[in-house]
């Protein structure tokens, strides 16, 4: 008896660490695909009511469902698709767009100007909270559903909205509307590509402005495929072929898109064949990948841009010298090639590549890795003794934020820690208040592909994602005067001199720009994932 | 004269538990052995710089899975940092939380066990009741459960590890105590003092707690090998030591990602953990062996 309890802890200890590192390998026997289907891996939708749902996931699954007004050219040219024109008047404040004949919902209903006016003004009323509303901000009449709070987060409660109609948005006849903007804005047509402006059909309100219950389970849509029962949370959602759709037909008769929590699992399946595309294939698969899946491991172009954050409000960063010296400190080209394989490329500049206007190392010294600069430049700025990096723990960042710190501690000879947070809205509230946490790791992925989407909501004084409460007047004029010129050659040239502000200041360094690193299985063909990191449903097929 | 059938020289050394098992001890191979690893693994864990002069926590990833050179005899791992250094270093905090752990749990062990073994009755009942329903919570879950709650962000988790590894494992030191207790109360000896007036508190440290301490420590050094696997994996999990914490654990966790390319980062603190885990349970044992009268 004595004695033989500790065994038995040191052997269950031991089984378990055998368990949990073999457990990779995870098998699942359903779905697989049966004739010319697809089976696509994603993760759990955050939301999948359009006008709600901003993450890839869900994105991935409503563009099966519904048909863009618009999508992307080779050249990431606006070109129409479920409409038949857009045009605009008055120096691009009045928009107007004709829609295609001949479309329908899933349910039946045709596609009219009004299904796209009544999803519009639903996303953007405020009391529906809806986390795409404020895509709408540029339409007039936006501020009368969304009156301002007076005193920002304090106690006074901003005021109801007199109305839940943007007076921007008029219907001309069935199949045409026209769009008022507040301001100029030369690339909105670009804009309206996202799934944010998607159409809902009559079916979707069980009264004026109120969404069916069970709608986002069961969604009625425009495009290529519908559902095929409802949404199985934290499982599946499958859709087939919808036989009247009018537009582009994909070659796949369905797609199942299989839900994963752990994308290690999905990784493994993909190996079996149980997984037909895994758009991103985890880090820590990747130096396994071009063995286990030779051809059928693929890289493409994304939007994905990473940055660290400087908490400008501390004194110890205020100095933009020491923000500079931090930056050269760091060698992005080695971290992408020996953390991330080459699954990322180094960032020079602070828009990404995919974007027209990107110019190659807009940022220049700063952000050349050259450790002896760095330390005569932080010693005669008086940087701060310890840099902290700040993290979210769920989003696996861990190994390039210790690598980071390494090349820090080694650079300037000063401490660096990785702290961690459970999640990234932890990390966003302590920000809010103010609170030292250190520099914060932080990403972006653009809404649409234009360059003032890499600037506005990162470093606007008001922009929706600055954290780190960096703000200029020159910026913001900079941007601005760019949305409001005439063509978007000169809008371009406004906002790379708002970038160039960045570049004297450096608010945050730029580290790399993502790619999408994707797998297929032996069973399909033509795979391609889009700047959205989504998949090309209009090109894959299924070898038979 | 002496007498012929008497051996020449007689041993008048007082007979007692501790003094046979000693001698049993000192002709035991693994007694030796486990202690001599036991010893090594102490000296690495407080005085690491005796072995490594490289700072564990210089890291390059220029280096990165470079093999053996200069004082890195294990070569360099996934973010170019000295193996062999961060083995040894690693053994502190290993050591360092099973050693606490254990210590806490043996605290409390012998007070309770000391209790409901002296005292008896309702007393017992209730403590022994007590016994039963921790050692009904699962080990693994009720760590992971305690261990993610206790610790908060940003500290390293050692605190938390200690203390839910204590609050977990004191049970089988508390029935030892216990039943060593009951056998030891009854003894003339034990009877003679509380006839000559002795203070409970008097009769259970002086009296009792001596006689039934051998056993006691057994356990504790089972225990102690127990608690440093069990460090290794609740950090391998994800809810043990954290952020720049070097221990086994978390280096082990971390080198299984990249197993397949860089086995040796995984194989050399699994080796160090498994050598260390069966030292001390070698240890343990061989006193048990030692001290267990029914073994002679």
């Amino acid at each position: 008896m004595l004695g033989k309890r500790p065994w038995r802890m040191a052997a269950i200890a031991a089984a378990i660490s055998l368990l949990v590192a073999g457990c990779g390998s995870g098998d699942s026997e359903d779905p697989t695909a049966a004739g010319n289907t697809v089976v696509i891996g994603i993760s759990e939708p955050q939301h999948l009511l359009p006008t709600n749902a901003t993450d890839s996931s869900s994105a991935q699954v409503l563009n099966s469902l519904f048909y863009p007004l618009v999508t992307f050219d080779a050249e990431k040219n606006p070109v129409e698709v479920a409409a038949e024109k857009i045009s605009v008047a008055k120096g691009n404040r009045v928009w107007t767009i004709k829609l295609k004949p001949g479309f329908t919902f899933h349910n039946g209903e045709p596609v009219t100007a009004q299904n796209y006016i009544d999803a519009w003004n639903y996303g953007a009323y405020k009391p529906n909270a809806q986390g795409g509303g404020y895509f709408f901000d540029r339409i007039a009449g936006y501020a009368d559903l969304n009156p301002l709070d007076p005193d920002g987060d304090g106690p006074e409660k901003a005021a109801e909205p007199t109305t839940n109609k943007m007076s921007g948005l008029k219907k001309i006849d069935d199949l045409t509307f026209q769009v008022t903007l507040s301001a100029p804005f030369a690339s909105f047509k670009s804009v309206i590509a996202y799934s944010v402006f998607f159409p809902l059909p009559k079916a979707a309100f069980s009264s004026d402005g109120v969404i069916a219950k069970g709608f986002e389970e069961n969604l009625i849509g425009n495009g290529p495929f519908k559902m095929k029962g409802s949404w199985v949370h934290d499982d599946k959602i499958v859709v087939e072929k919808y036989a009247d759709f009018k537009g582009v037909v994909p070659k796949v008769d369905g797609v199942t898109w299989k839900i994963y929590g752990d994308q290690m699992a999905a990784y493994a399946d993909l190996v079996d064949n149980n997984l037909d595309v895994q758009t991103t294939i985890p880090t820590d698969a990747l130096a396994n990948a071009p063995a286990d899946l030779g051809e059928r491991f693929q890289k493409s172009e994304n939007s994905v841009f990473e940055f660290i954050g400087f908490p400008t409000f501390l004194p110890q960063y205020k100095n933009p010298n020491v923000r500079k010296a931090i930056s050269m400190a760091i060698n992005r080209e080695e971290i992408a090639s020996q953390i991330f394989l080459g699954s990322r490329t180094a960032a020079k500049s602070f828009v990404s590549p995919v974007v027209s206007g990107y110019r190659e190392n807009s940022c220049g010294e700063p952000c050349e890795y050259n450790p002896t600069k760095a330390r005569e430049l932080y010693q005669q700025n008086g940087g701060p003794k310890e840099i902290k990096i700040t993290y979210n723990v769920d989003g696996g960042h861990k190994s390039w934020v210790d690598a980071t710190c390494n090349q820090i501690r080694a650079s300037l000879q000063v401490n660096c820690i990785g702290e961690q947070e459970p999640k990234f809205a932890v990390m966003q509230d302590k920000l809010q208040k103010h609170q030292d946490i250190g520099l914060i790791r932080l990403g972006w992925i653009m809404d649409y592909p234009l360059m003032e989407n890499y600037l506005n909501p990162l470093y606007g004084t008001n922009g929706g994602s600055n954290y780190y409460g960096w703000s200029s007047a020159a910026f913001d004029t900079l941007v601005k005067e760019g949305s409001k010129a005439a063509t978007p050659e000169a809008s371009i040239k406004k906002w790379q001199e708002a970038e160039d502000i960045l570049a004297e200041e450096m608010p945050v360094i730029p580290l790399r720009y993502g790619q999408n690193v994707y797998g297929y299985s032996e069973r399909v063909t033509n795979v391609e994932v889009d700047l959205f990191s989504r998949v090309n449903l209009y090109e894959l097929e299924t070898l038979a | 004269m002496s007498d012929p059938t008497l051996p020449a020289t007689i041993d008048t050394r007082p007979r007692s538990l501790s003094g046979d098992a000693w001698d049993d001890l000192r002709h035991s191979k693994i007694f030796w052995v486990s202690s001599g690893l036991a010893l090594l693994i102490l000296l690495m864990a407080f005085f690491p710089t005796l072995f490594t002069s490289a700072n564990p926590a210089d890291c390059t990833l220029s280096r990165q899975y470079a093999g053996p050179s200069g004082g890195a005899l294990f070569g360099f791992d996934y973010q170019g940092c000295d193996v062999f250094a961060r083995t040894i270093h690693g053994a502190g905090n290993s050591l360092w939380v099973g050693l606490l752990a254990t210590l806490l749990a043996g605290v409390i062990g012998l007070f309770f066990g000391m209790a409901a073994g002296y005292f008896g009755g309702a007393v017992d009942a209730i403590l022994s009741r007590g016994i039963d329903i921790v050692l009904g919570i699962p080990f693994l879950l009720g760590a992971v459960v305690f261990s993610g709650r206790l610790s908060g962000a940003g500290d390293d988790g050692v605190t938390a590890v200690t203390l839910t590894l204590g609050l977990l494992t004191w049970t089988s030191a508390a029935r030892v105590m216990r039943s060593s207790v009951v056998a030891a109360k009854g003894q003339d000896y034990v009877a003679a003092a509380r006839m000559l007036g002795a203070s409970p508190a008097r009769l259970m440290f002086r009296h009792i707690l001596p006689n039934a301490f051998a056993p006691f420590i057994v356990v504790m050094a089972l225990l102690l090998g127990a608690n440093i696997a069990a460090e290794a994996t609740l950090s391998f999990l994800g809810v043990g030591l954290k952020g720049d914490a070097i221990s086994w654990g978390v280096q082990i966790a971390e080198a299984q990602k990249h197993a397949r390319v860089a086995p040796a980062p995984l194989i050399w603190p699994s080796t160090f953990l498994a050598a260390t885990v069966l030292a001390f349970i070698m240890l343990g044992d061989a006193v048990r062996d030692a001290f267990d009268p029914k073994l002679r």
